[in-house]
């Protein structure tokens, strides 16, 4: 099993109409160690919908769902080139090119199902498999978590450490994502509670 | 934001609200801003809608959204609809000013008492500062956008046009309440080291999501249906 598949929540979407299919697959991969959250739309229209809100990782659907409706789903595959096609092959699938990153079919077992999606991320690059999870920051976002925390402005900071604007707009950004805090005061609570400014400071 | 809180389906006017509710309990925040009783016995949506003159169109829209499903772009409301839509939206600046964030302010002030640490004290802060620059937009709304969009609706145009305000300057100001709130639950979930206390932090956690779902919603109703409704007369 690819390890991505586990650590990072999958969004599924499930293209097919029967409910003895969507729900049989439904049970395959929660079944399996890919950790997903699964939808279900029953037309080609309904997807479109939820994908005006969301950008699912891996669709699946019943390969009848494209016919006639080639180009829509090109352009939607432009637009999001990293999510990941699989075709659900019923004996007959139609031969629709560049629409597939993968498929498989009805009859296959379980496994080979989930190999088959499993194999789709193999192929992707190095920095989206291994995200750390460790949310500590280095020692220069704490520098520069300083410098917020003061009410110094991104200039004020960039010179003060003699670094580039650019690079302290690039910390702030990675303070965020680690912390999930963005707003000045709520940095300032965080960083009292990890001691790393005292709180005398600001009495 | 992942707001899909329930399973998406399709809502139509022969579905009887109880049902909804079953899904769904937050939707009684809608009934609420709907000023509709909460005792709906077996009604339909659609005599529901009847008994309180609102549109099934607009009605079904407003639940969509707070099921997770968008109103679709081509969704058109009438004048009446959007009138009713700003009662509502007001009505919602009624539950965050006199009772969410009261209730929420509460339970910090009780967590500071609880806990003498420095922290708590921060966040007690923290909070009035949040709260009252939400009080200032919630006024502005009151008193600067909706007579506008009133205005607009009910065919003032003069007095909408001489108030040298458009919507599109609202969707400028229309500025992110959510994301301080965010920075608080992030706080308590992720960083402040607060001992014991279960019940109240898990009540203070619970108000947060319910108060950020419905902010989340209604930050939609604005920009989905008001900004882009206000946007089309304008241009007429």
């Amino acid at each position: 099993m690819n390890k991505i598949l586990q650590q990072t929540r999958q969004h599924i979407v499930i293209l097919e109409a029967s409910k003895i299919i969507s729900e049989g697959l439904y049970g395959v991969l929660f079944h399996s160690e890919i950790n997903c959250k699964i939808d279900h739309c029953d037309t080609l229209d309904e997807f479109f919908e939820l994908f005006e809100t969301k950008t699912p990782h891996i669709l699946i659907a019943n390969s009848m769902q494209f016919l006639n409706r080639e180009k829509e789903v090109k352009k939607i595959r432009k637009i999001h080139p990293n999510i990941h096609v699989v075709g659900m092959d019923y004996m007959h699938m139609p031969n629709m090119n560049g629409l597939f990153d993968a498929s498989f079919s009805l009859y296959d077992p379980e496994e080979q199902i989930i190999q088959t999606i499993s194999k789709l991320f193999e192929k992707q690059p190095f920095a989206h498999q291994t995200k750390t999870d460790d949310d500590s920051l280095s020692e220069r976002e704490i520098e520069v978590l300083t410098g917020i925390v003061n009410g110094l402005s991104n200039k004020e900071i960039a010179e003060s450490l003699n670094i580039s604007i650019h690079t302290v707009a690039t910390h702030r950004k990675n303070i965020t994502a680690k912390t999930g805090i963005r707003s000045q005061s709520g940095l300032t609570i965080y960083a009292i509670s990890k001691e790393i400014i005292s709180i005398d400071d600001f009495s | 934001m992942n707001m899909y809180y329930h399973s998406k389906y399709r809502i139509n006017s022969e579905m009887k609200m109880i049902h909804l509710l079953e899904e769904n309990h937050l939707l009684l925040l809608m009934l609420q801003h709907f000023e509709i009783d909460f005792r709906v016995g077996d009604s339909t949506i659609a005599q529901l809608c009847r008994e309180y003159d609102i549109s099934e169109n607009l009605f079904i829209g407003i639940t969509n959204l707070y099921s997770g499903v968008r109103v679709a772009n081509n969704t058109s409301f009438s004048k009446k609809d959007l009138l009713r839509v700003i009662v509502f939206l007001k009505n919602s600046h009624v539950y965050y000013r006199s009772d969410k964030y009261p209730q929420i302010r509460n339970f910090i002030f009780q967590l500071k008492q609880n806990h003498p640490d420095k922290e708590l004290k921060l966040l007690e802060r923290f909070f009035d500062e949040y709260f009252a620059e939400v009080l200032e937009h919630l006024n502005y709304e009151d008193t600067i956008a909706f007579p506008y969009f009133i205005a607009l609706l009910e065919n003032k145009e003069n007095t909408a046009a001489s108030s040298n305000y458009s919507s599109d300057k609202y969707s400028e100001h229309h500025t992110d309440i959510e994301l301080k709130l965010k920075d608080l639950k992030n706080l308590l979930l992720k960083h402040l080291k607060i001992s014991d206390d279960w019940m109240l932090r898990r009540q203070l956690l619970f108000a947060l999501y319910e108060l950020e779902y419905d902010l989340y919603i209604h930050s939609l109703i604005e920009e989905t249906i008001l900004i882009p409704a206000g946007i089309g007369i304008e241009n007429e």
